[in-house]
């Protein structure tokens, strides 16, 4: 519990932290805003066919909140501690308090679900009641288990996250892959115009989860969805425990 | 001359950089054959014939805040550079060459690949010299923010979210903003000059004002 409740300080004291805290709250009820104008005509053309998409698509589309928190709460631990000794890293005295590995890894990624689901409840709420808000009769009442597997799908991401950081011991990677894929130009969505078996890969199917609407070559049941997220969140997170294991700090 | 040849072989021997070119080739190369195979099944092409260089941008950026973040990490690196080059004007101008100097090649190898599957060769040089710029005004971003993961997120965020956002709910603010030359350079290509300068100038006021 105590290492838990360190690894939380530790995470909320980081001011990149707080940036994806912050983009995570704010950018989704912004997306919903900025194309409010827009989805008004295509619904009253009835262009709009599947309404009670609204909100929830846009959650699917920008994930940066829990990206961010699963990277840095790995790659802030690898960047130097002092100016005066490059080589020292957080790193170390971490492990110097708690040297069981494992026991380490399970208390970050703990902090990381507590933090990253707190962001996407607030998330789901503001941008789920700004769409009532704007569209009101028009749009049917929140569906609480599909914005419930929203938040699922937030804090997988940001297992995902946490687990290719531990990977590639650098946030860099991490960073830019997902976030470049996880907004409008997505890699993974052209993939699913190449090979069917693109809708399995981790983000497209995790937003079957809950987004019905988008066409897909084949079509994965909400808890079907659900498990091939989790299952490729397992994978790699096992690769990156045995590695952080196996590894020098 | 002297500045701008240490910078090139300081930006040359970072091995993060190298693995950053290495794999922005790699994944660009991959992104052209998706690209090209979606195309051949009625996939997204032909408006947005530059498409891959939409993604393949985000490692020049990742080049770009890596170069200039390099010289803040810890060890404050920029102290000893300072030491051996005290006029902080000139020195940032040596390394804003060394910059382009270096990622010149990396820049025209993708350009050529996507200009390659698209079969449009007369915009390599076009695409080249946007990835360059995208670097440098990357670099600015990084030398003013001086730590990596910050100033990546902030670049990432304006490239791939209100860049994008920006577009589709203002059609009329395409012309004005700096990664609309990516897919459409007989819009945007003024406006990423004009960005990459605008940063460049206020990166170098920066670092004339500010204590290393």
């Amino acid at each position: 519990m105590s290492r838990v409740h360190a690894e939380l300080r530790k995470l909320l004291g980081l001011p990149t932290a707080w940036a994806g805290l912050v983009l995570g709250v704010v950018l989704n009820p912004l997306v919903v805003l900025l194309n409010a104008s827009a989805t008004r005509r295509m619904i009253a053309s009835g262009a709009l066919t599947d309404v009670a998409d609204l909100g929830l698509q846009e959650l699917a589309v920008v994930v940066i909140g829990p990206v961010v928190l699963g990277v840095v709460v790995v790659s802030s631990e690898y960047t130097s501690t002092a100016d005066d000794a490059p080589g020292a890293r957080q790193l170390t005295t971490t492990l110097a308090a708690v040297p069981g590995r494992l026991r380490l890894l399970a208390a970050k990624g703990i902090a990381v679900v507590l933090v990253v689901a707190a962001q996407a409840t607030v998330a789901t709420t503001a941008t789920l009641a700004l769409v009532q808000l704007l569209y009101g009769d028009q749009v049917p009442a929140p569906d609480l288990p599909r914005a419930a597997a929203a938040v699922l799908y937030w804090v997988l991401t940001a297992l995902l996250a946490y687990a290719i950081t531990l990977i590639a011991r650098t946030g860099v990677v991490p960073l830019t892959l997902l976030i470049v894929n996880s907004t409008l130009v997505s890699v993974s969505y052209l993939l699913t115009k190449v090979t069917d078996l693109a809708v399995y890969l981790p983000d497209l199917a995790g937003t079957r989860m809950f987004v019905r609407g988008r066409a897909f070559p084949v079509e994965l049941a909400p808890v079907t969805a659900g498990l091939v997220m989790a299952a490729w969140v397992a994978a790699l997170l096992a690769a990156g425990c045995i590695l952080f294991q196996r590894r020098d700090a | 001359m002297n500045a701008v040849h240490a910078e090139l072989r300081k930006l040359l021997t970072l091995p993060s950089l190298r693995w950053t070119a290495l794999l922005t080739l790699a994944v660009n190369v991959l992104l052209c054959l998706a690209y090209a195979a979606a195309g051949s099944r009625g996939g997204p092409t032909g408006a947005d014939a530059l498409a891959p260089l939409a993604s393949s941008q985000a490692g020049f950026l990742a080049m770009g805040a890596l170069a200039a973040a390099s010289e803040h990490q810890a060890g404050a690196q920029i102290r000893t550079t300072l030491l051996a080059l005290p006029r902080r004007l000139p020195l940032q101008a040596a390394k804003a060459t060394a910059l382009v100097v270096g990622t010149l090649p990396v820049a025209a190898g993708v350009a050529a690949t996507v200009a390659l599957v698209v079969g449009d060769s007369g915009r390599t040089a076009a695409a080249t010299a946007y990835l360059v710029l995208t670097t440098v005004l990357a670099a600015s971003v990084g030398g003013l923010v001086r730590r990596l993961l910050p100033a990546l997120l902030a670049l990432l965020t304006l490239y791939f979210v209100a860049g994008p956002l920006l577009r589709l709910r203002f059609g009329s603010s395409a012309p004005w903003l700096p990664d609309t030359a990516a897919t459409d350079p007989s819009h945007g290509a003024a406006a990423t000059v004009v960005w990459t300068l605008a940063a460049l100038v206020l990166a170098a006021f920066a670092v004339s004002r500010r204590d290393a």
